[in-house]
């Protein structure tokens, strides 16, 4: 007799039959459900039903005004409309003007998450293996330090704008130092040629924080006497970093390069905050273009959620190569 | 030991490359206090930290033109709200992934994970919609509903950080623990209340001084929900100070300062928390 015979054998329901749970079984065996409840409905209602939404709106042209029903399709204004995929399609090619903008936009995406990337972990490795060696004062220095990262926000964009001014710090500094033909005589957040950088620099010394911290804890796993039993056989310090430190990094800079990369993604309140796209789109950002298709003089709904489509997708590219990239360093 | 130390630079240079660093991580600070210091005629021409002549009349002025105490109550009240919010919907949402089962748990626990990569400006005109729809925000809406409105969503997208979070650490306690209290004739609630959740003091430290500082330092999303400048938050009051022809920097420099004083504070306090939850999930292999 199998183990489900003997039960039914002695409870009511007949032989080779599974007994029936009663709803009362169903619901003790689920009563865990309850604790995801509270966490459930917030995401429902405010994680889900945006998304969706979103989703909808970007096959919709509406300019905002007029009222809207919390079925997207439904709208009661005649300014608003089905227009299939037309939003899409004017952004990425058939618009010259808006796929002009959107394309520009999209390289600075490009070129913030190469250059910020490739700084942060350039700086970012180095320090942590001298912090990793100053044992004395390591945590003031850690703490000093930290604080890029624990201050993002506009009171230290306004620090920036400040130092980037035509008679800011930065320019004379480079003036002090002998470098005065590298000043940026309309400030750096002013010209075309600067702009960018000057936003760059503030990016990466607010990303260089965290991937510090990271290698850090990575190092301090190292075992000393790899190092050790390397030198015996013959290496030098080249080698140490490249054959030892720099591999069994390897995790931590995925995650730092990942991170960096939706970083640069989605990247936009700090550059509304210090140039919104001036001068003339050369700061332009996809993120800062569909926050201003939503919130900006020119409204159009269906535009700023069709391009943040586009940008989710990328997102979730950039995850996937995440995923089979430590899947791969499982295996 | 003796053979290593001849493959590495001394310990001299590397105490110069962190200094040199430190200076740069520090300078805008520096600068901040600097140019609040001085007065309105030396703020743009003396390029030095170290003002001629110490005024700190800006900074007291800045400090009542900010209305600091009002604006710092609506930052805290908004930043507090969140965090506990965060603490008690997720912890127990934690629990429930970690150690109870119910139909579709793993299905529900990726759906929370796959939020993370939704960009946040994707979601911020449907959120609108939906505040207005709900009434939260609108022509007849009180400080109460805005902020209300402000925060939830905030709640929700610390969520998959603070549920991941939980769950791992739920995950690395004992069953034993949970026998033990059942044995005693604790129910599911009672585990969770008395023996779960005040073990995870740690972890509420981490996720609590995470979203307390991201939610302090955001400035898009309050400034599209808040359309009462008697509710604005610091950073939003920051933004109104100066929208006169001429930036008056120090005033401005002034007003940042305050800004972040709290949370530099903060973090210096927990920052051990804060690196935790940094370098969580990154060093576990």
């Amino acid at each position: 007799m199998t183990q489900t015979q003997l039960k039914s054998a002695y409870g009511s329901a007949p032989l080779g039959v599974k007994p029936r749970k009663t709803v009362r079984q169903i619901l003790k065996d689920n009563s865990g459900f309850l604790f995801i409840l509270p966490a459930m409905l917030i995401f429902l209602v405010f994680g889900l039903y945006t998304v969706v939404y979103s989703f909808v709106l970007s096959f919709f042209r509406w300019n905002g005004f007029g009222q809207f029903s919390l079925l997207p399709p439904a709208c009661e204004d005649p300014a608003c409309a089905f227009v299939g995929l037309r939003n899409f399609q004017e952004f990425l090619y058939s618009n010259p003007t808006q796929s002009q903008f959107f394309w520009k936009a999209f390289e600075n995406n490009i070129i913030i998450a190469v250059f910020v990337t490739v700084g942060t972990i350039l700086i970012a490795l180095p320090l942590a293996m001298a912090l990793n060696r100053a044992v004395r004062g390591q945590s003031l220095y850690r703490t000093l330090m930290l604080l890029p990262m624990v201050t993002a926000g506009i009171a230290v964009y306004y620090s920036w704008t400040f130092i980037y001014q035509p008679n800011g710090v930065l320019n004379s500094i480079l003036e002090t130092i002998g470098l005065g033909s590298l000043q940026a005589k309309q400030g750096w957040l002013g010209q075309p040629n600067t702009a960018l950088l000057a936003l760059m620099i503030v990016m990466i010394w607010g990303a260089v924080p965290s991937a510090m911290i990271l290698y850090l804890a990575g190092l301090q796993t190292i075992e000393r006497e790899l190092y050790e039993a390397a030198i015996i056989d013959g290496a030098n310090a080249w080698h140490l970093l490249w054959r030892i430190t720099w591999p069994l990094l390897r995790p931590i800079t995925v995650i730092i390069v990942i991170t960096s990369l939706n970083r640069a993604l989605q990247e936009y309140e700090m550059v509304y905050l210090m140039t919104n796209g001036s001068p003339a789109g050369h700061t332009e950002v996809v993120g800062l273009q569909i926050f201003n298709y939503g919130f900006g003089d020119q409204r159009q709904l269906g535009m700023a959620s069709a391009m943040s489509w586009m940008l989710f997708a990328l997102a979730f590219i950039v995850a996937l190569v995440n995923l089979r990239f430590f899947q791969a360093k499982e295996d | 030991m003796a053979k290593l130390r001849n493959f590495v630079p001394s310990t001299l240079f590397y105490y110069i490359v962190l200094t040199a660093y430190t200076i740069i991580s520090i300078y805008p600070f520096l600068w901040m206090v600097s140019s609040a210091l001085k007065p309105n005629r030396e703020v743009l021409r003396n390029k030095s930290l170290i003002p001629n002549e110490i005024m700190f009349n800006v900074f007291v002025d800045t400090w009542n033109q900010l209305d600091f105490f009002k604006y710092f109550v609506n930052s805290a009240v908004i930043s507090i709200a969140v965090v506990l919010g965060i603490i008690v919907v997720y912890s127990m949402a934690g629990y429930g992934f970690a150690k109870t089962k119910f139909w579709g748990r793993d299905l529900f626990f990726m759906a929370f994970l796959g939020l993370l990569l939704v960009p946040g400006v994707t979601v911020l005109i449907p959120l609108m919609q939906l505040l207005r729809a709900l009434g939260f925000i609108g022509p007849d809406s009180t400080q109460f509903s805005t902020y209300a409105g402000l925060v939830i969503p905030m709640i929700n997208g610390g969520g998959p950080f603070a549920i991941f979070f939980f769950r791992n650490f739920y995950n690395t306690l004992p069953g034993e623990l949970r026998d033990a209290a059942r044995v005693d004739g604790c129910s599911e609630w009672g585990i969770y209340l008395r023996i779960y959740l005040p073990l995870s003091a740690p972890v509420i430290a981490t996720v609590g001084i995470l979203n307390f500082i991201g939610s302090w330092n955001g400035f898009v999303w309050p400034s599209l929900v808040i359309n009462n400048s008697d509710w604005f938050t610091l950073p939003l009051k920051l933004r109104d100070l100066d929208l006169q022809a001429v930036i008056q920097w120090n005033v401005r420099m002034a007003g940042s300062l305050i800004t972040i004083v709290p949370v530099i504070l903060l973090f210096i306090v927990l920052q051990r928390y804060y690196i935790r939850g940094l370098t969580a999930g990154a060093t576990k292999g």
